[in-house]
């Protein structure tokens, strides 16, 4: 900023006043604009090397995945559980979660976590490329085909063969709460 | 600008809500009050109350479109204006249907939309109901009263009662987010002790060097003295030779050092005082905040009266409900969990405790039967919550018929049993002494649930009867969720914390003490058979591969009257435990109760103890566990996996360790190079992609060092290009495996060649 650059004697101070300024700027959450008619706004991420994308007024943040630890007694799809500030959250392995082959090593670095109403939960993704509008008229009807990944989860396919997930679907699929008691078997 | 409107609506509704739920309780304690109150001069003051109660409710229902709502409160406040005379009854028939008036307000206020799936027809009739009603007051009084008492005016400011504390509203989700951020603290006071801890290791490796530098101090003096002692052309070497500067070079460290010396030493006193004021700091932060979190009984009790009316009118019995310490305080999540198991309890009272009027009058008892519900603070953070009735008590021989036809005893063990020993059967899930199934209860499932609540509070509960003088439940629990000891046992590489309530003994038991009796393992203590299982078998965890040989670290865990011996890997040690319960996604989860934090940052899932021992059970019926497999004698090939993505690092050690190899991880090339030179290695299994070392260069580093050059490297990567294939095989790894074509059997294939 010129103002630094000008009295070099109040660099310091002045430097400092601005990168907290900038901080705070950046620590706001930005009001996005709502998007015009027919646009979508997306959060891009690539699985097992193919690019998905959700819906970004689902997504609530993104991290890095750096302890996870698993959870006994879940079903497969939940890999573990994270802490994020304090707050624990399970994280879902979308591949086991739509039952597609398993094949291939993921890294699965970044959990994007989701939300709707209370329900939060962390999906892994192997890179999260960024935030990009399709516009709606170019997400075309999914392709029958999509090796494995139901029609009931998807949005559609972008023209750049983004796969859209259907975000609201997959929160509200009951299979996504966990809720299990031990059975005893009746004598 | 549509939609800005709409947001601050919705935000309107959302607080309405909150506020049209007080009005409608306030309402219904009126009504409830008015019923039982004979005083004239106490009845119109109540009356007053619920008048301008319906009547803030109306302005605020008109201040958010919500006509429906607006119109009923103002047909009840045309009602209740006419009560305002005194000398009016009132019948038991109209108050029900008052009851029923505030029902379907709740239903209207939730709802919170003006139009639509809201029965226009039923609203209507309401209201001309409570106009007829009005109207029939009106007669009876033969005073001409208008059946509209007051055109609607502007709400009332309103009018708070004076509050003995000045209070502010604020969403208890805040609160908890406050709470949650408040428990972070804990590890930013856990990193400023990591940074003392590593100052203070500066500090040792300076004061090393200090001991080395005194042996060589005399040395340095004595050849200095050497050098001045030799004068060279005239002057002392000392001063002006290289010789001499080097010397000055050392004194100068010397200096440099134990001023250096110092001020670590400040550091580390400076880091040691803060840490120890954060200590203090973050726990009367978050002692605080648990304090805020705390709540009066009372708005957990408020729906008891008015079920307890309804349930005696429809069963036909006459009641009265006392409550004691509502005022006592408890943290509000212990709260949320008493909800259903009050309720539960008080219908239990209701259907299976009280007696119809006339057979009470037959036994020499008042009509009307009387359900306590009394709160007392006990020592020790405790508080009892006693729910009691004045009926019948419980019969004990239905309870022995109905614990032998569930099989939970025998008829010589039912018939045998004292009374005292009857009673806890009762909590028994399915167990019901009732002939018959009503819509209240005698499904058995009331107690199992208070049982539940009990056990996963950390609470205790009992049951006292005597024949024809009543039933006394009570339930012990503590007043905060917060934390209780924990024992931390390991599994494999898992950490897992049992509430040390649950646990009744730790102990070794050697092989030679185990038994096989049908199948089953069974090991003896202080002269009992028990059952013995493994943990890890119950959590339905991969088997270890390296059996435990010797002594089996075992824990006896109980819950309500069962105990069965668990077989763990180590027994850790014991510590305070906060709980952190599940949430969102993880509804409820078989075994596990919620989770901790421990003092390393890593999580423990808890363990539910009460689900172990039934999975424990179920374990055992579903089949003999085999013999335990006698590990083989082969030397394991040991593996080092280098890897940064947890995921992938974690995976490809599971699959390694269960082909059986001794496997330990590495994140990047220059940790694992570290772990390498520590020797041990029969193979490494390295990602490419890595900060600080990547996969190439730790493999070119292996290949350049003296001691290492023969180990074999496999390279496994998401580059897929012939260039990156080549450039692995230039480095010297043995063998490169593409991620995306990555299976179990190509990788274990591949180690299988090289070693």
């Amino acid at each position: 900023m010129p103002a630094s650059a000008k009295h070099p004697a109040q660099n310091l101070e002045a430097r400092r006043e601005i990168l907290k300024a900038r901080a705070q700027a950046l620590a706001r959450e930005p009001k996005i604009a709502a998007e015009p008619e027919g646009r979508l706004e997306v959060l891009e991420f690539v699985l097992a090397n193919e690019r998905y994308a959700l819906e970004t007024a689902f997504v609530r943040e993104v991290c890095a995945l750096k302890e996870l630890t698993p959870l006994p007694c879940t079903p497969s799809f939940i890999l573990g559980i994270i802490n994020i500030r304090g707050q624990i959250l399970a994280v879902t392995d979308l591949k086991r979660f739509f039952h597609l082959p398993d094949k291939g090593l993921s890294d699965l670095n970044k959990v994007i976590i989701l939300r709707r109403g209370g329900l939060e939960v962390g999906i892994l993704a192997d890179r999260v490329s960024g935030v990009r509008a399709v516009s709606v008229p170019e997400v075309q009807e999914p392709l029958p085909t999509l090796e494995g990944l139901s029609p009931d989860y998807l949005k559609g396919i972008s023209r750049e063969a983004l796969i859209i997930l259907d975000a609201e679907k997959i929160l509200t699929d009951p299979r996504m709460i966990v809720h299990e008691e031990v059975e005893l078997p009746s004598k | 600008m549509g939609t800005r409107d709409e947001e601050f609506l919705k935000r309107l509704l959302a607080t309405f809500k909150v506020e049209a739920e007080e009005h409608l309780q306030a309402i219904s304690a009126g009504l409830l009050q008015l019923e039982k109150e004979a005083s004239v001069e106490k009845r119109g003051a109540v009356v007053q109350g619920i008048f301008r109660e319906a009547h803030s409710l109306k302005g605020a229902a008109r201040s958010v479109n919500l006509g429906e709502v607006e119109a009923v409160c103002q047909a009840l406040e045309g009602l209740f204006s006419t009560w305002k005379h005194p000398g009016v009854l009132v019948s038991a028939s109209e108050f029900d249907m008052l009851h029923q008036v505030l029902d379907l307000l709740a239903r209207l206020t939730a709802a919170g939309v003006s139009d639509a799936s809201v029965d226009q027809s039923q609203v209507q009739a309401v209201i001309r109901r409570l106009q007829r009603a009005a109207q029939g007051q009106l007669r009876l009084e033969e005073e001409p009263v208008s059946p509209v008492p007051e055109p609607p005016g502007p709400p009332p400011p309103t009018a708070v009662e004076s509050a003995p504390v000045e209070s502010v509203r604020v969403a208890l989700s805040k609160l908890q987010e406050l709470l949650q951020q408040s428990e972070e603290f804990l590890s930013a006071r856990l990193a400023v002790g990591q940074i003392l801890a590593e100052v203070n290791e500066v500090g040792t490796a300076l004061m090393t060097w200090r001991a080395k530098w005194a042996k060589v101090q005399p040395l340095i003096r004595a050849w200095e003295r050497g050098l001045e002692a030799a004068p060279v052309a005239g002057r002392a070497a000392a001063t002006y030779g290289w010789q001499g500067q080097i010397c000055e070079f050392l004194h100068w460290s010397e200096t440099q050092h134990k001023s250096l010396e110092g001020r670590i030493g400040h550091l580390a006193k400076s880091t040691e005082q803060g840490y120890w004021l954060l200590g203090r700091l973050v726990e009367a932060l978050t002692g605080d905040l648990k304090k805020v979190l705390m709540l009066p009984f009372q708005p957990a009790l408020e729906i008891l009266p008015r079920l307890v009316r309804d349930l005696a009118r429809a069963s036909g019995k006459e009641a009265e409900l006392q409550i004691q310490g509502g005022e006592i305080e408890i943290d509000r999540r212990v709260l949320e969990e008493l909800k259903t198991p009050l309720i539960h309890l008080v219908r239990n009272c209701l259907d299976h405790g009280l007696e119809k009027p006339e057979e009470r009058q037959r036994r020499g008892k008042p009509r009307q039967g009387r359900i306590t519900v009394a709160i007392t603070s006990l020592e020790g953070g405790t508080v009892e919550i006693k729910v009691a009735d004045d009926g019948a008590g419980i019969d004990p021989a239905k309870v022995r018929q109905a614990a032998v036809k569930l099989g939970l005893r025998t008829p010589e063990e039912a018939g045998a049993a004292e009374e005292s020993e009857l009673w806890p059967l009762i909590f028994e899930a399915g167990l019901t002494t009732s002939p018959i199934i009503t819509d209240i209860s005698g499904r058995g499932l009331g107690l199992a649930i208070l049982r539940e609540t009990a056990e996963k509070l950390g609470g205790a509960y009992a049951v006292a009867s005597q024949p024809g003088a009543g039933t006394t439940f009570s339930l012990t629990l503590p007043i905060t969720m917060a934390t209780f000891r924990g024992t931390l046992v390991r599994l494999g590489r898992h950490v897992f914390v049992v509430p040390t309530k649950n646990v009744e003994q730790a102990l070794r038991v050697s092989q030679a003490q185990i038994r096989t009796v049908e199948n089953r393992e069974t090991i003896e203590i202080n002269g009992r058979a028990l059952a013995l299982v493994r943990l890890g078998d119950v959590l339905e965890l991969p088997e270890d591969a390296r059996a435990t040989r010797g002594f089996l670290p075992v824990l006896v865990l109980t819950a309500g009257d069962k105990r069965i011996a668990f077989a763990v890997d180590e027994v850790l040690y014991e510590q305070e435990v906060l709980e952190k319960p599940w949430g969102g996604q993880l509804s409820r989860v078989r075994n596990l109760s919620g989770v901790t934090i421990l003092g390393t940052g890593e999580l423990a899932p808890i363990l539910n103890v009460a689900d172990l021992l039934k999975s424990a059970v179920k374990s055992s019926l579903a089949g003999p566990r085999l013999a335990p497999a006698v590990p083989e004698e082969r030397e394991q090939a040991a593996i080092l996996v280098v890897e940064d993505s947890i995921t992938a690092r974690t995976l490809l050690k599971n699959i390694l360790e269960g082909a059986g190899y001794r496997v330990e991880t590495a994140v990047d090339g220059l940790d694992a190079f570290g772990k390498l030179k520590d020797g041990g290695f029969d193979l490494v299994v390295s990602d490419v992609d890595m900060p600080r070392m990547n996969g190439f260069d730790l493999t070119a580093r292996i290949r350049r060092d003296r001691e290492l050059a023969e180990l074999p490297v496999v390279l496994v990567t998401a580059l897929e290009s012939r260039e990156d294939r080549e450039r692995g095989v230039e480095a010297g790894a043995n063998a490169y495996i593409v991620k995306s074509s990555f299976d179990q059997s190509n990788l274990l294939e591949t180690i299988k060649r090289i070693i």
